[in-house]
């Protein structure tokens, strides 16, 4: 037994890492906000779920309905996005919700048809990949997994139409992805950022005023935190040229990160609204944003 | 620690009882950590765990109904949590070890306890965990029973056999 008693002691002297107290006390932050902010989503998707399914339902029930709904100017707007397949798992340990917006009613229907089918094919991809991890998990002896996506309409002008898809993985703690197209309807144009300005001097502006914000954020309130001078993750530089963003319906640029991206998991997927005047010099126009 | 009658059920809201539960994770963080990594022998792996282990419970938190039972409840998540890592990333471990092997001078201090450590991360995971949990965790039979779901009888078994593996024989001053 004096061996088994060595091997005791050494798992005592195990050395604790010096992090080890802020991966708990974010945790902990993570699982509280996780609370609070859960009966927020779903009743958001069940609401946005049975308003799409009560459209869909309208558009197949009534074809005159749906012309009459695509001619009222004030309507047409609205019916623009809409639900065009729901695929959905609901087993004890296994939950798969997978919503695939579609547009309709633009002139450039080339755009319209591939922006639909990216949409069809990434969500398709994305539940076979599901149902493959659900069945291997199954051989290994089962365990918990889900996958929620959907979008939401973020902006929608005469001129402007933003769509945001997010992704929410769940294996034991949970990572968001959020996927932007921004179009511009009236000229079927489908905005990227770098188009949106001269030349690529924009990725600097945004970046330094990205970190001065997360810099007054973080000392406004110390529940916030971003990877700035953090001891163990690499910290915030740069945004990507193509970034993910949208622009909102008063024309102001919105720079968005996923979840893990720029800041620790409890943080969620980050969002930072960009004042013109920092990249006013840099934009081609002041159509999109002014 | 938290002391509470036996088999006393919750009285209180569930603001309470959530604080109580991470009074108790953030106390006891250290335990749980190298019961972690106690699985799977790695730093960054264990914090995963532990991370994970802390969500998963703060979640599942209204299956907890009685104080008493917290302890073994939150050991139950993480020694499964761990075994659920372990087998998604079996590859991969399997990998970084051959790879250190490779890399790492083999240090003189520790190869006295090398064969018997190796040989209690070479167990199966069942046997491995009574171990874990029976000799560096100082728990009852009964309370490991508990959190793996098992029987009594059966820990008793699972442990003579893990013994026996380890080729170590247990000495009269020693009660399992």
């Amino acid at each position: 037994m004096k061996k088994m008693n060595k091997l005791k002691k050494d798992h005592d002297e195990i050395v604790i890492p010096p992090e080890l107290e802020d991966v708990v006390k974010a945790s902990i932050r993570q699982a509280k906000a996780s609370q609070k902010k859960r009966p927020f989503l779903k009743q958001w998707t069940i609401g946005a779920a049975a308003a799409a399914a009560l459209f869909i339902g309208s558009i197949n029930i009534s074809p005159s309905f749906a012309q009459a709904m695509a001619n009222v100017p004030l309507l047409g707007a609205i019916v623009d996005v809409f639900t065009a397949q729901q695929l959905t798992v609901d087993e004890k340990t296994y939950q798969a919700n997978v919503d695939t917006p579609a547009i309709e009613g633009l002139a450039d229907e080339g755009l319209q048809a591939s922006l639909n089918e990216k949409y069809l094919e990434e969500n398709k991809v994305l539940f076979e990949q599901f149902q493959q991890e659900v069945t291997e998990m199954e051989k290994a002896g089962g365990g918990h997994l889900g996958i929620d996506t959907g979008y939401e309409v973020k902006t929608d002008t005469d001129q402007l139409l933003s769509i945001a898809r997010y992704e929410v993985n769940t294996v034991g703690s949970s990572s968001t992805t959020m996927k932007y197209d921004t179009i511009d309807k009236q000229n079927s144009i489908l905005i990227t950022l770098p188009s949106l300005f001269k030349d690529d001097k924009y990725v600097d502006a945004i970046s330094s005023y990205v970190v001065g914000e997360m810099e007054r954020q973080m000392d406004a309130d110390e529940d916030i935190s971003y990877f700035l001078n953090s001891e163990f993750f690499e910290d915030f530089e740069t945004i990507q040229a193509d970034q993910s963003f949208y622009i909102t319906d008063n024309n102001k640029l919105v720079i968005s990160f996923d979840k893990y991206e720029v800041a620790p998991g409890y943080m969620g997927v980050v969002t930072f609204s960009i004042p013109t005047e920092v990249i006013a010099e840099y934009l081609v126009s002041d159509l999109y944003i002014n | 620690m938290l002391e509470t009658g036996e088999g006393e059920p919750f009285v209180m809201t569930k603001k309470e009882k959530f604080e109580l539960v991470e009074n108790f994770i953030m106390e006891n963080r250290e335990a749980h950590y190298r019961l972690a990594y106690s699985y799977v022998r790695n730093k960054e792996n264990a914090l995963d765990i532990v991370q994970d282990a802390i969500l998963k419970a703060l979640k599942s938190i209204d299956r907890l109904e009685e104080l008493t039972y917290m302890k073994t409840w939150f050991y139950r998540i993480v020694v499964n949590t761990a075994i659920d890592f372990i087998r998604k990333h079996r590859r991969v471990t399997v990998m970084d070890d051959d790879i250190l092997n490779i890399h790492l001078p083999a240090l003189k201090d520790d190869m006295i306890d090398m064969d018997l450590q190796e040989a209690v991360d070479l167990l199966p995971t069942k046997y491995k965990s009574v171990i874990i949990l029976r000799f560096f965790e100082d728990l009852k039979i009964d309370e490991i029973a508990e959190i793996t779901g098992e029987n009594v009888n059966t820990i008793k078994t699972r442990l003579y056999a893990a013994l026996k593996k380890l080729r170590i024989e247990i000495g009269e001053e020693f009660r399992l």
